[in-house]
């Protein structure tokens, strides 16, 4: 009889319930807060449900030594990890990106690159932020890239830059994106008055076949050529648009753009989520990295609306003038934040379709932040 | 025969690719006479030791290779090849102990060194002396003769005059000294110069691909397209000048709604709306049912964006 109650009293100590401390719950909660928003809210289930399920994981509370835990070495969960801690995961997401990625709004109107430059602002407000707050340059740079509006590239920044702040970090980020509506919004509404919200936008030309083939080509090499150490996200971002453009390996886009990223996608999502363990997670430097996370997303909203109107005053056809409106996707949370354009574009004036126009800052802005993110790690990395 | 060559090919650049790695490896740091305070191998014994760096970003494996002191015998002492210590990763040192006993271990020579000797690292053929390292004649006792990064980014290594306090399994040169993180910290305090630079350089690089684009592909075109927007803006339908341009145009209007919608519907609608525009059809006919779209669920686009949380106050 005794040593079933030894062996209980053992098993007990194995158990959660045993093992449990208040930061878990908390991570769980959270964890839970993102299931039920991507849910029922739908906001970027794609991400909020792996990364929600993720955290649960992750902060299941457990004996530490049995090496299951995702920062134990050799466990499934640290083997997965290791995709996004050696910054494996985000090249192959970019691959997927640029097959699905149609380059035509931006290719038809070369001026809205510009927005997309404009718009990673963001990163380097929210860099002079958190040195400010008294982060060393290295985690100031890794933080600051949440305000590219990217998870793979803030993954894969912050993997190089800032380990021990990626989880804080990729979560912020990922999380942001979904919010990207609630954010941008108000700042869009803001910044701009009635008369510039009403601005039509002439339609974009046809891009030829040849066009789009010479453009993954073109963009490469100088993006490359001018920031080499952004090349394992601009190569594989402009490899899989060529793959797509080239019309001759259906095939691999096909891989790439489907099986291929989701299954990243879904890998990507769970092991950020699970490595959100509350002994690791919580902490005051956390909370700051939500804080300027945000204040990232802000900064480069402001800018790209900014930059727009800033261009308006250039620009002397009134036929031509830009809206406002698409200068909010210049930050790279592609399609979200041109579908905001859209969106908002459309309460003042149902026929301004704006979303076309607005992609093109948006993949401009997927250009600009993996190059911002090559520059960050040339200097601190 | 196409095939036979390829291989060939394949598998010589292979061979020149291990050939390459294995040439990566330099002796970076000896010790001939160590004194009272040297380190001691496995055994406990204090011997002269020899540092093998790996100057490479890849993995090199110097099994096989043969460090010898002896010009003239240059298979003097074989590394053994079955050892999977061997391998050495990228920008790594390992201590080969010049015990004069090789049969002690992996990482054991079959000589000695001493003041005025030269060390040869030879590649795993026996003949192509990888790098050497001249041990001054005046080296004194626990000193270290060594080599230094003077271009850490190209990893040139040279001499260096002056014997050293030895550094074993430690890099040289300035590998030890701040990264760059901390670099800038002391140089940028602020962070205001890294800001202006990096900021420039997005706006470059962005700005140089769209004037690329523009004088390449969107200034060509336009001028193309100037005669249709010129009728245009006098209130005229545009002038279609042939099939294939038209095309095109009802191309494009299907690839607009094809990218907001996804649905190949769309794009159907979208030609018989170009056509009907350019006046090949006619919508309106006698004894022909015109049916006319009709919003619900499945094609509304309001219904298909996702919603913006609303803000509830009480």
């Amino acid at each position: 009889m005794e040593h079933i109650f030894e062996s209980l009293a053992q098993f007990w100590e194995y158990t959660g319930f045993a093992n449990c401390t208040w930061q878990n719950l908390v991570m769980i909660a959270i964890g839970l807060v993102f299931i039920t928003l991507a849910i029922v809210k739908e906001w970027e289930p794609m991400l909020l449900v792996p990364i929600g399920f993720g955290m649960i994981v992750g902060n299941i509370p457990m004996f530490p030594g049995l090496n299951i835990g995702v920062y134990e070495d050799g466990s499934v969960l640290n083997i997965l990890y290791q995709g996004v801690k050696q910054g494996w995961y985000p090249p192959l997401i970019f691959l997927g990106i640029g097959a699905m990625t149609d380059f035509s709004a931006l290719i038809s109107q070369p001026r809205l690159i510009l927005i997309g430059a404009a718009a990673q602002m963001g990163i380097f407000g929210a860099y002079l932020l958190a040195l400010l707050f008294g982060f060393a340059p290295n985690e100031a740079g890794a933080i600051g890239i949440i305000g590219g509006a990217d998870g793979p590239t803030a993954i894969f920044l912050s993997s190089k830059l800032a380990p021990d702040l990626m989880g804080a970090i990729a979560v912020s980020a990922y999380s942001y994106m979904a919010l990207v509506p609630v954010i941008q919004k108000p700042i869009m509404l803001l910044l701009t008055t009635k008369k510039e919200r009403l601005i039509h936008m002439p339609t974009p030309r046809v891009v030829s076949k040849k066009e789009k083939i010479v453009f993954p080509i073109v963009g490469f090499l100088i993006t490359a050529f001018i920031v080499p150490s952004g090349l394992p996200l601009l190569g594989m971002l402009f490899f899989g648009n060529l793959l797509k453009e080239s019309g001759v390996t259906k095939r691999l886009a096909n891989t790439a753009s489907g099986p291929l990223i989701d299954v990243v996608t879904t890998l990507i999502g769970l092991t950020v989520g699970a490595s959100t363990q509350a002994d690791k997670f919580i902490s005051v430097k956390s909370v700051l990295i939500f804080g300027l996370g945000l204040l990232s997303f802000v900064i480069a909203t402001t800018c790209g609306v900014l930059f727009v109107k800033l261009m308006n005053l250039f620009i002397a056809n009134p036929a031509k003038k830009i809206n406002p409106l698409i200068g909010n996707a210049g930050v790279s949370a592609v399609p979200d934040s041109a579908r905001v354009s859209e969106v908002v574009g459309r309460e003042i004036d149902p026929t301004n379709h704006l979303l076309m126009h607005a992609m093109g800052p948006n993949v401009a802005g997927v250009i600009g932040s993996a190059v911002a993110a090559g520059i960050l790690l040339s200097f601190l990395g | 025969m196409r095939k036979f060559l390829t291989t060939v090919l394949v598998l010589a650049a292979a061979v020149s690719l291990s050939a390459q790695n294995v040439s990566d490896l330099i002796i970076s740091e000896a010790v001939a006479q160590p004194d009272s305070t040297g380190l001691l191998d496995d055994y406990g014994r204090r011997s002269g030791w020899i540092e093998l760096y790996n100057k490479s970003t890849g993995t090199v494996n110097f099994g096989g290779c043969y460090l010898t002191d002896d010009r003239s015998q240059l298979k003097k002492s074989l590394i053994p090849k079955s050892d999977l210590r061997t391998k050495l990763g990228p920008r790594q040192v390992v201590l080969i102990w010049c015990s004069g006993r090789g049969a002690d271990g992996t990482f054991y020579a079959d000589f000695t060194l001493a003041p005025g000797k030269t060390v040869y690292l030879v590649s795993n053929d026996g003949r192509t002396i990888i790098d050497s390292l001249a041990i001054p004649a005046t080296l004194p006792y626990g000193m270290a003769a060594y080599k230094q990064a003077f271009d850490i980014r190209q990893q040139e290594f040279e001499f260096v005059d002056n014997p050293e306090i030895p550094t074993p399994r430690m890099l040289n040169g300035e590998h030890g000294s701040a990264t760059k993180g901390e670099l800038m910290k002391e140089r940028d305090p602020h962070g205001w110069i890294l800001t202006v630079v990096s900021v420039s350089v997005v706006f470059c690089a962005l700005a140089l691909l769209w004037f690329l684009f523009w004088v390449l592909f969107d200034r060509p075109a336009k001028k193309k397209d100037a005669p249709a927007a010129r009728s245009m803006t006098k209130g005229k339908r545009p002038v279609i000048p042939s099939d294939s341009e038209e095309s095109e145009v009802a191309a494009a209007i299907a690839l607009a709604l094809d990218m907001e919608t996804g649905g190949d519907t769309y794009a159907a609608i979208a030609t018989a709306v170009h056509l009907y525009l350019a006046d090949t059809v006619h919508d309106i006919e006698p004894g022909i049912v015109t049916i006319r779209r009709s919003e619900s669920a499945w094609n509304n686009k309001s219904l298909n964006f996702r919603k913006s949380p609303i803000l509830v106050t009480k």
